[in-house]
């Protein structure tokens, strides 16, 4: 190497020395090292006294050309690094390892607030992830599941509420599905209901059971964990039954004799022939499944749910195209016009917990996000008083590029820990989810740190390495460390840098609280206002019966309406009872029947953009027993087949008539083609029938009770008494080969109605409560290590006068500082975040000042809080120790 | 390069390694090492010290890491490994029982002093 190539390596250095840090370079390092050597020897003859000149010149001679030799190492060490194997690279990361663990164990407090901070932050993350992973991204346990859907059907005359109008088949249709659909390769019907089992010892229970076909199995991909699963033959009898792992363990001790013993299900027998494993499940059932009964597909009177899988490489619309022509044929053969479309839904369209969760993912990103500006935090002030650490290590030879690396295998080894912390964290707060998950929120109970969560757990926690990684070697690249060694402390210049950069990460992260606190604050008014909401009806004691009536014994509806008489007579005659009605859908039911709606004398709006309208059939007492205003006119007189009379509601009265009188108008449902006219004769006040998140003012009309599809008996009981054992055994009195039906408390369905948005509402608060105290923590970080630093500078001023008053006035004010920057610029985005909330919000505007103001003056006040005891720290500086130290 | 005694093949890498054996150096620090030990009696030659040294280090004897010098300069410094010292010692009995039969060979011959 010849002296004129030096300038320019040298001028090459500065930057390599960067680039170094990714990985070695050979002819970098081999130049560095021998121009070392010039450097030294030329030193070496300028210290016996030659000049410059001759040194360099002696050196010339003595080294003589080098280029050979330089090529020579340079061969030697390419072909070293290169054929460095992984077990080298492996054994020289265990070195670093084990050496940021130390030196992460030599400041325990310090690691453990860090690790615990990550802990918290990712572990939030994990299990709203394991919930988004379960519902939205793998949401049917099935084979194929990216094929699977469910399968409804939509109204052909269109839609105009806005809202998706799907209704299930017709059993026949489903069969035709069945026999015929080129496009899927699987349809599968069930249904789901609780029903009373009656053990061999002990009292009767309520059991959550399904029906299926089947086929089910083969679709679900498993196999019964012993004994058999159903075939065709066990369909015409039906009384065979498969029974949970759960309760095989549970109740039968996990013995293998179970099969072929006999379970008493609504006072029938069925005999056991296999045990169902639990991963089968059902999705939206609203409890684990515990008995499997097979499905008569034959039964028209059942709502069935259907999942069906696509064939490999077909579309949704295909499939939908092929189904519409299956059940035209069906509609043409029963001679009436098509009324459906079908319609395949994704799963995660279903997820009634859907826009919650997206809200939830990004709380805890916030918060996460937090949690990673704490860390930060916690970085720069450790690398400040790892400076002259630092500084020892590199005049002991270590390099810069040696240096960073450690620093960033510790916030590597930290992140780590976070993240082992992270899961741990993450499996208790999923296992706190699901316990405390509202009964309408099934779904979560599938809910499992599964193997995606893993990997997005683990790359979340790399990415937080990565990022206090750079800030730590972000903070040692930048200074000198001979400047470091020599001042013995920080430069002020450096020390300000810091500071600004800590400030802004607690600004940031009491922005990010501000936002948090202004949407939970939003949804809390938003689920105490739903909980303090006027239902417009009372439901107080009243109790829902659903009968399914079978359609041979009760073909037509003057049958059906005698059972009905008689029951609702029968009922009111039971002590207990204060009144019995029947409806043809109870409150708090899962809808209402709809129908096209037509006015007399509107013109008959073109197909395709006819109002549906929501109805319900009841009996003229319903609305007093209900507790309904009646607002205008009468109620029905008469419940004949003929009655041409209808009730509707104030909203309807608003939508439909513009708040005139609609009194005498006469109105139609069309449905299946025909409907009769119908002349309005009472108005009645909105009631949240259908739960407390649906909108009442929503049109509703009140035809006279038919008993058409599955209705129920409404029963209201007198205040201390529960009747409704009886009223149930009423049933299989009149008839004995009905089965006992399904009971529900009106008053804690309605309750349920809001259990969804009041879940979310406590989760979104529990982020909150952890991004404060975080922020928090953050705050008093950056005070107390300004306290800290300044404590000689405090000391001086107290010597000089300064009134301890001042000094905490101080204090205050600089933490008063960063939080109202903090809290201005969250309040910027709140405003413009809540427009994502703002479907979840329920009589409350989305820039309700109210939250706005509880979240700025509660985050003030947290600020203020974790000011405090730097404060004190301050103001008690003892001036002479606190000059005598440093 | 005016050293008056040429190294013997395999000399260098022992006197490389027993000098890393006092601690870690630089290249230049080796070199000045020996030649101060020997009163410069032996000249360490750049173009064999610097293969040498890359060489020692593929074969795992020695390892090499950036650091300052103490004239606050980046420089390479090298130190022994375990693999290193084993070979020193190794090296070392070698060496002794070869140096001491080459010198009585040299006493006994008829043409020595």
């Amino acid at each position: 190497m010849s002296d004129e190539h030096a300038p320019h390596a040298h001028r090459a250095a500065t930057w390599r020395r960067y680039l170094r840090f990714w990985g070695p370079r050979a002819e970098a390092d081999v130049d560095d090292e021998l121009r070392f050597h010039i450097e030294m020897r030329v030193r070496d003859y300028m210290e016996r006294g030659m000049s410059e000149a001759q040194a360099r010149a002696a050196t010339v001679k003595r080294l003589g050309d080098l280029s050979n030799d330089r090529a020579e190492c340079l061969t030697i060490t390419t072909r070293r690094q290169r054929r460095m194997t992984r077990a080298q690279l492996v054994d020289a990361l265990g070195q670093d390892v084990s050496f940021a663990v130390r030196t992460l164990g030599r400041q325990k407090g310090w690691t453990a607030v860090a690790i615990l901070t990550l802990a918290l932050g990712i572990g939030a993350n994990t299990a709203v992830f394991s919930v988004v992973s379960s519902l939205l991204l793998h949401p049917l346990p099935y084979p194929h599941a990216d094929r699977v859907a469910f399968l409804y059907q939509e109204p052909t005359q269109g839609n105009t509420t806005g809202m998706m109008v799907t209704v299930t088949a017709r059993a026949s249709v489903i069969r035709a599905w069945r026999e015929s659909s080129r496009a899927l390769e699987d349809i599968e019907p069930y249904t789901s209901a609780s029903m009373t089992l009656v053990p061999p010892r002990g009292d009767a229970v309520s059991v959550t059971t399904a029906s299926i076909l089947p086929s089910f199995l083969r679709f679900a991909g498993e196999h019964p964990l012993f004994g058999r699963a159903f075939t065709e033959s066990d369909l015409p009898n039906g009384h065979v039954a498969m029974v949970s792992e759960g309760m095989w363990r549970s109740r039968y001790g996990g013995e293998s004799t179970i099969i072929g013993q006999t379970l008493t299900l609504d006072g029938s027998m069925y005999t056991i022939i296999g045990v169902m494993p639990s991963r089968v499940r059902l999705p939206r059932a609203f409890s684990a499944i515990e008995v499997w009964l097979p499905l008569d597909l034959h039964n028209e009177h059942v709502g069935y749910s259907t999942m069906a899988r696509l064939r490999p490489g077909m579309t949704y619309a295909v499939a939908e195209r092929d189904l519409d022509s299956i059940s035209t044929r069906i509609d043409a053969a029963e001679k009436s016009k098509m009324q459906f479309h079908s319609k395949l839904i994704p799963p995660r369209q279903m997820v009634g917990f859907g826009e919650s969760l997206l809200l939830l993912s990004g709380a805890v990103a916030l918060v996460l996000l937090i949690a990673c500006a704490n860390v930060a935090h916690l970085f720069l002030a450790r690398a400040a008083s790892r400076q002259r650490e630092l500084a020892i290590r590199a005049a002991l030879g270590a390099g810069r590029g040696r240096l960073v690396r450690q620093l960033f295998t510790e916030s590597f080894v930290l992140a780590a820990a976070g993240c082992v912390g992270g899961m741990l964290v993450g499996w208790l707060g999923l296992e706190a989810l699901v316990a405390l998950r509202p009964g309408t929120l099934t779904e979560l109970d599938g809910a499992r740190i599964d193997l995606t969560t893993l990997v997005v757990t683990i790359g979340v926690s790399a990415l937080t390495g990565l990022l206090f990684g750079i800030v730590g070697a972000m903070q040692s690249a930048r200074h000198s460390t001979h400047e470091s060694l020599k001042a013995g402390a920080l430069s002020t210049s450096h020390s300000r840098r810091q500071s600004r950069l800590r400030g802004l990460l607690v600004v940031s992260e009491i922005a990010l609280s501000t936002a948090l606190l202004v949407g939970a604050s939003l949804l809390v008014r938003s689920v105490v206002r739903l909980q303090m909401m006027d239902a417009g009806f009372d439901a107080r004691g009243m109790y829902g019966i659903t009968i399914i009536l079978p359609e041979k014994a009760y073909a037509t509806p003057a049958a059906r309406r005698a059972f009905y008489a008689e029951l609702t007579v029968r009922a009111r005659s039971i002590g207990g009872v204060e009144s019995a009605m029947m409806a043809e859908e109870a409150p708090a039911s899962e809808g209402f029947l709809i129908g096209a709606l037509q006015i007399d004398g509107e013109p008959a709006p073109p197909l395709g953009t006819t109002a549906f309208v929501d109805y319900n059939g009841v009996q003229p007492n319903y609305f007093r027993a209900m507790g309904i205003r009646l607002i205008e006119g009468t109620t029905f007189s008469d419940t004949s087949d003929k009655s041409n009379q209808v009730m509707v509601n104030a909203g309807f009265v608003k939508k439909y008539f513009a708040g005139r009188s609609a009194l005498g108008h006469r109105v139609r449902v069309v449905f299946n083609g025909s409907g009769d006219w119908m002349t309005i004769v009472g108005v009645v006040g909105n009631a949240f029938t259908s739960g407390l998140t649906l909108d009442a003012s929503d049109p509703l009309l009140y035809v006279p009770f038919q008993g058409r599809y599955h209705p129920a008996i409404l029963v209201r009981a007198k205040p201390g008494t529960n009747p409704i054992a009886s009223v149930r055994k009423l049933i299989p009195a009149i008839d004995r080969h009905l089965p006992l039906p399904n009971v529900t408390n009106v008053e804690e369905a309605m309750q349920q109605s809001i259990a969804t948005p009041r879940f979310t509402m406590m989760l979104l608060a529990a982020f909150t409560i952890l991004a404060l105290v975080l922020a928090a923590v953050g705050l008093y970080g950056v005070l107390a290590y300004a306290v800290a630093q300044r404590t000689r500078e405090i000391g001086i001023r107290i010597a000089l006068g300064a009134t301890r008053r001042t000094i905490g006035r101080a204090i205050l004010t600089q933490g008063a500082f960063l939080a109202i920057m903090g809290i201005a610029v969250g309040l910027g985005g709140a405003f413009w975040a809540t427009k994502f909330i703002d479907k979840m919000l329920y009589g409350v505007p989305r820039s309700d000042p109210y939250s706005f103001a509880a979240g700025a003056l509660l985050l003030f006040a947290t600020a203020m809080l974790a000011c405090l005891v730097p404060m004190r720290r301050a103001v008690s500086v003892d001036p002479l120790i606190a000059m005598r130290t440093e | 390069m005016d050293s008056s005694v040429d190294f013997l093949k395999g000399t260098l890498d022992l006197m490389v390694l027993k000098t890393l054996s006092w601690g870690p150096t630089h290249g230049y620090g080796i070199a000045r090492w020996i030649e101060q030990c020997t009163s410069d009696v032996l000249q360490v030659e750049e173009g064999s010290l610097y293969p040498a040294l890359h060489k020692l280090e593929e074969k795992g004897l020695i390892a090499a890491e950036w650091g300052i010098s103490e004239h606050n300069r980046r420089a390479k410094f090298y130190r022994l490994t375990v693999l290193g010292k084993k070979q020193l010692a190794a090296s070392h009995d070698t060496w002794a029982r070869f140096s001491d039969a080459v010198f009585k060979v040299l006493r006994t011959a008829p043409a020595g002093r």
